[in-house]
């Protein structure tokens, strides 16, 4: 097994376990910190997919940023466990789980299947260079992107203002 | 010998070198200088007693911290609460993974660069780790089971990631001037042109202050406020968990100094000085030591020297002063980068 | 499936990429589906986003496109403006009714 297999194959499988467990636990804080070493298995396998600038990128926004407020919010409204009462929908959610079995095995199903080779082009994007491809990726930003750029900045500035105005306490 | 074991071998000789620098040398070391120095500031003798200067007091202090009780209050989580100095600690050694200690060593005819890893992103690793030591915090507190230690966990997350902003855009102005992440080709520049901390004087200071915050020195350090809140988040934990947290503080300020002298103050490169070869190469990792161990003292002096914020100064200091002034820092950097010699 | 002529082979076959991005995204709609509270929920669109952004990386890689990089920025941007804003909903919501279960809020309920 050469050093990529292995490493794959912890990334990946620290990835579904924790994924497991997240789903799995009762208490929001364990949930939210087994997403958080879900992340870093996903972060590795960006790296491996020639993507390093993703991973960074996930691990100081979504593993260190919104995972964390996740975690004020839950402390700071104090949840504790799932409540213990009965589960008012049972056959909901057996459901609920053998649909997304269904699917996830529908899903397997058609994107393992090998497709006929004219389906997939070359991609006429830029390409992936061979060295460092973070000046290229900053210079698409600002070029090709520069729409959803600008655009992302007001969505962020309208979700921040969003926010505190969503939780502020009414002055009565 | 293949390259690649030889790579491997080069690694492993690397990370050697900064566990014996670090763990056996710095950590015992700079908590006996903290208390030396604190006595010298207050016009006291400091520790004195154990060994010519008190210099074996660490030597004293280590197995005192191991060989105590180990306390777990009774209705907390055992896994979190034996997991938080953990997540704490390792962010804090794993930093200087990325940081250039020397130019190169030349080794049987191959050349060793004297980094242990030249990532492409570069210091967004570092802004990564520091990313993550803000669980080691917030576990901690809640893991106490305390209300008054989840105050000060939750105060000193938020410090962090206030902080964080204001160090981020700050660097970035490092980062557009020498035109790459990579702390390497940084320091290069650095070699070939001037010291940072001349052209971009107001980002050294942002970066320094947020330094100061990010690692909960004084005079940002209300999250643990030893006068007022007893222990802060790490009230709750005693002997070998303590000891943890106590000693990611001192790995955390190595850390941070060692980041103040990467982007700001030329690496391990001497302005003067251009020493080829060998020579050259541990005349660099002396002079990298040398620089860090001075910022490391800079912490300790200020420390003594100042006294602290109170919350609501402390965060009005980082979102209202210093975040605006790195953002003007940054516009001025890239207009001048942008307008300059070779600009594209 | 083949690899393009002119893009570099990756050292691990690109189906078994996609295989983890799905089964991570079943994870999360179980979950999505199962949890009763809401932030459990919420957490578990997290995880369908960033299966998401795992398979449009592969895609990219596949292609030797940077486009897909480039789409898992805005993906990861948009989640944190997302996050904010439903989490600012929550602590709304747990103040008017005092719980965050999606159970109990059932007030247009015939």
């Amino acid at each position: 097994m050469t050093g990529a297999t292995f490493v794959f194959a912890l990334a990946s499988g620290l990835a579904i376990v924790f994924a497991l467990l997240m789903v799995v636990q009762k208490a929001p804080v364990k949930s939210v910190l087994a997403l958080v070493v879900t992340f870093f298995g996903l972060a590795v396998l960006s790296v491996q997919l020639a993507a390093p600038f993703i991973a960074a990128i996930q691990i100081i926004v979504y593993a260190g940023a919104i995972l964390v407020l996740f975690l004020f919010v839950i402390m700071l409204l104090n949840l504790t466990e799932e409540a213990r009462e009965k589960d008012t929908r049972p056959i909901q959610r057996w459901l609920g789980l053998v649909s997304a079995v269904a699917l996830a095995g529908l899903l397997l199903g058609v994107t393992l299947r090998a497709p006929p080779a004219p389906v997939l082009r070359p991609g006429d994007g830029p390409r992936i260079p061979a060295g460092d491809e973070i000046p290229l990726l900053g210079r698409l930003l600002f070029s090709d992107y520069l729409f959803a750029f600008e655009a992302m900045s007001v969505l962020l500035l309208a979700a921040a203002v969003g926010a505190l105005i969503l939780s502020k306490r009414r002055m009565e | 010998m293949s390259p690649e074991l030889f790579d491997v071998l080069a690694a492993a000789g690397k990370i050697a070198f900064f566990w014996a620098v670090v763990l056996v040398a710095y950590l015992p070391n700079v908590v006996w200088a903290e208390r030396r120095i604190a006595g010298l500031i207050q016009d006291r003798p400091g520790p004195n007693r154990v060994g010519p200067f008190g210099l074996f007091q660490s030597l004293a202090d280590v197995p005192k911290m191991f060989l105590k009780e180990d306390v777990t209050p009774l209705f907390v989580d055992k896994l979190l609460h034996t997991v938080a100095p953990t997540i704490i600690l390792v962010p804090a050694l794993t930093t200087i993974a990325i940081v250039p200690f020397g130019s190169s060593l030349t080794i049987a005819g191959r050349e060793i660069p004297l980094v242990i890893a030249d990532v492409n992103i570069g210091f967004l690793y570092l802004l990564a780790l520091t990313s993550i030591s803000v669980y080691g915090i917030v576990i901690g507190a809640w893991a106490s089971n305390n209300k008054y230690s989840l105050l000060g966990g939750l105060r000193a997350s938020a410090q962090v990631i206030s902080y964080e902003l204001s160090m981020g855009l700050a660097a970035i102005g490092v980062f557009v001037s020498a035109g790459s992440f990579r702390p390497v080709a940084i320091v290069e520049w650095q070699a070939a042109h001037v010291w940072n901390c001349v052209p971009q004087a107001l980002g050294c200071i942002i970066f320094i202050v947020s330094a100061f915050a990010e690692t909960n020195r004084i005079p940002f350090d209300l999250a643990e406020a030893e006068s007022e809140l007893v222990g802060g988040y790490h009230t709750e934990f005693s002997a070998f968990k303590f000891g943890m947290f106590f000693m990611s503080e001192y790995a955390n300020m190595f850390a941070a100094a060692a980041m103040i002298v990467t982007l700001y103050f030329g690496g391990w490169s001497l302005p003067f000085l251009a020493v080829t070869g060998n020579a050259g190469g541990l005349l660099s990792i002396a002079v990298f030591l040398a620089k860090v161990f001075v910022w490391v003292f800079v912490f300790i002096w200020v420390r003594w020297t100042l006294p602290r914020f109170r919350y609501d100064q402390l965060m009005a200091l980082g979102w209202k002063v210093l975040l605006p002034l790195s953002v003007l820092n940054l516009l001025v950097v890239a207009w001048v980068v942008a307008r300059g010699p070779g600009a594209p | 499936m083949n690899v393009l002529p002119g893009v570099a082979p990756m050292g691990v076959p690109p189906e078994a990429y996609l295989a983890v991005g799905t089964i991570l995204f079943a994870i999360g709609l179980a979950g999505a589906l199962l949890k009763r509270n809401a932030l459990s929920i919420f957490l578990s669109i997290e995880l369908m986003l960033n299966a998401v952004n795992l398979l449009v990386l592969t895609y990219g890689r596949m292609r030797g496109d940077l486009a897909g990089q480039m789409i898992v920025f805005f993906v990861i941007a948009i989640a944190a403006a997302e996050a904010a804003v439903g989490l600012a909903i929550f602590v709304a919501l747990f103040r008017a009714r005092g719980t965050v279960e999606v159970d109990k809020v059932n007030l247009l309920k015939w």
